[in-house]
């Protein structure tokens, strides 16, 4: 890992990880997607992954609760293994996924099951009483600001509401750090607004999160440390300012030129 | 009209109201076998495993390019002549259960393969077990996308318990040939068949049209959800100061601290 030379963020003493990878490969049908991926997320840290399409972002983000099963390499979360060199050593899958929370590019809200239910549904199975579970979620339908709309059906809700609903929902089993996958891909820029908000509280509350997104400077803003994967490699890694600003690699710069020129 | 309705009908009122028992009873006991065995078949269809792929897939195409009456033929004439003797009852719903299993089936899993993958893997990423999965996020949507498919089906097959007349089921089809042998009055007796096939048919296709708007419009259906709706309104509805909405209320401080 390169570290970056700048900024206080970086230099004060670094936290204990929340997720912690390490020579993670992973392939699909023999083909390689990752390759060698060393990744730490600190307690109250904010990585942001960039890069290409189909670079692999969305399977590195998978292999942290295990969505998808690394071929190679460590996965830590929370201080456990739980995936080392090809085998599963988590011994209880549904806590490693209740201590991450993952939002989705296309939110996946349960469609049969009102804004409010969505919220309660993992925290019921989770063994949470049903007054405690309605009391939290409706507390966080209120955080995200969508609990004017809490008794609404997924399909009566625009965009942006959905996709907050969706953080609430993750939020409502008290992860130790959120995945969210490119949250505002499928968004206007109004609702693409409004979600980035919501995650820019989150951040101000000290939620660790790991981030891959196109939103350049959201990522630039809110980021402790960027990523670029390109290839299924990490190409580049530091500090927003030197990574977004003043790219080391060509690579980078040239994924950024595109950008610019794109957006 | 007076030409046209002779049959002392009110001689035959307790055994008819016997037969449209029979009838009622023919459905109720068939339709819940053919749901079960149907949603076992659709769940062998989509089992990973390709021998009870193949399993499913034979059974359904077979009952489907048979025709009922030849089923019906085959479980109490053709099996009697094996040795295998099923009372009346036993055949008629056993040669329901067969049939209609098999389009079910077809029903059941296209629903189930219809729930977006998307689904399961929010699911997953929430913490839910497979069961959780199947009963929580899978079932209550396949059923929302079955329901259609599955209501035409029980209409048909209420329609359908006719054929077991061959058999003499001593249902409401039945019944009718019994009358027509009594009073040689084919017209006017079937005609009055007819009407009670009707007016059991048309209120209940009304009433599942009814049950598929509300589950679609997701009205809660269960008194438990009803009663969860019911808190979570009175939770919205609550007042809020602005402090109410602090993280520590929804723990996200514990979470990051
Ligand atoms: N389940 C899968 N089976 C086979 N190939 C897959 C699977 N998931 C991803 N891939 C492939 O792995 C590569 C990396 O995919 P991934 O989704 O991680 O990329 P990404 O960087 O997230 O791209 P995007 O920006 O488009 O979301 C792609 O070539 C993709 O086609
Ligand atoms: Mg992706």
């Amino acid at each position: 890992m390169t570290q970056p030379v700048t900024e206080a963020k970086e230099t004060k003493a670094s936290p204990e990880p929340v997720i912690r990878i390490s020579g993670l490969r992973k392939s699909f049908d023999g083909r390689l997607v990752l390759d060698d991926v060393h990744l730490e997320v600190g307690r109250g840290r904010i990585v942001s992954v960039i890069g290409q399409s189909g670079g692999g972002k969305s399977t590195l983000m998978r292999c942290v609760n295990l969505l998808e099963r690394p071929d190679r390499g460590m996965v830590e979360v929370a201080g456990e293994v739980v995936h080392d060199d090809g085998h599963m050593v988590c011994r209880d899958l549904p806590r490693l996924r209740r201590t991450v929370g993952m939002v989705f590019q296309r939110f996946h809200l349960f469609p049969h099951l009102t804004a409010v239910e969505n919220v309660v549904l993992a925290q019921r199975r989770a063994g949470v009483p049903e007054q405690e579970a309605l009391e939290r979620a409706v507390a966080l339908l209120r955080r995200v600001g969508v609990a004017h709309r809490g008794l609404a059906q997924p399909e009566q809700l625009s965009g942006g509401e959905q996709q907050r609903v969706a953080i609430a929902r993750a939020l409502a089993l008290k992860p130790e750090v959120l995945l969210f996958d490119e949250p505002t891909s499928s968004l206007d820029p109004e609702a693409t607004r409004e979600v980035l908000s919501v995650m820019r509280e989150l951040a101000a509350d000290g939620m660790t999160m790991m981030l891959v997104t196109h939103e350049l400077p959201f990522a630039r803003e809110v980021s402790d440390h960027v990523v670029f994967v390109d290839g299924g490699r990490i190409v580049e890694e530091g500090h927003p300012d030197d990574v977004l600003g003043s790219p080391a690699q060509p690579r980078t710069r040239e994924f950024l030129a595109s950008y610019g020129s794109t957006s | 009209m007076s030409d046209l309705f002779m049959v002392p009908w009110s001689d035959y009122q307790s055994e008819l109201i016997d037969a449209l028992g029979r009838t009622l009873l023919y459905t109720v006991v068939s339709f819940a076998g053919a749901v079960v065995l149907g949603l076992g078949v659709a769940l062998l269809r989509l089992n990973r495993a390709w021998p009870a792929r193949a399993i499913a897939t034979v059974y359904t195409e077979v009952f489907k390019n048979v025709p009922l009456l030849a089923i019906i033929f085959l479980t109490y004439f053709g099996l009697a002549s094996a040795g295998i003797r099923l009372d009346v009852f036993t055949a008629g719903a056993l040669s329901l259960i067969v049939f209609y299993a098999a389009y079910l089936s077809e029903t059941f899993r296209s629903a189930i393969s219809g729930v977006h993958a998307g689904q399961t893997e929010a699911g997953e990423a929430l913490g839910l077990g497979r069961a959780g999965i199947f009963g929580h996020i899978v079932v209550p949507q396949a059923l929302r996308l079955a329901l259609p498919g599955t209501n035409t089906f029980l209409v048909d097959l209420l329609k359908s318990t006719s054929l077991l007349v061959t058999i003499s089921a001593a249902e409401l089809m039945s019944e009718g040939r019994l009358i027509t042998s009594a009073t040689f009055r084919a017209l006017e007796v079937y005609i009055v068949i007819s009407a009670i096939y009707f007016a059991l048919c048309y209120p209940l296709s009304q009433l599942l049209l009814w049950l598929e708007r509300k589950v679609r419009a997701g009205d809660p259906l269960s008194p438990w959800r009803r009663r969860r709706m019911q808190a979570a309104r009175a939770l919205l509805a609550q007042d809020t100061s602005p402090g109410d909405t602090s993280p520590a209320d929804v723990g996200l401080r514990e979470a990051a601290a």
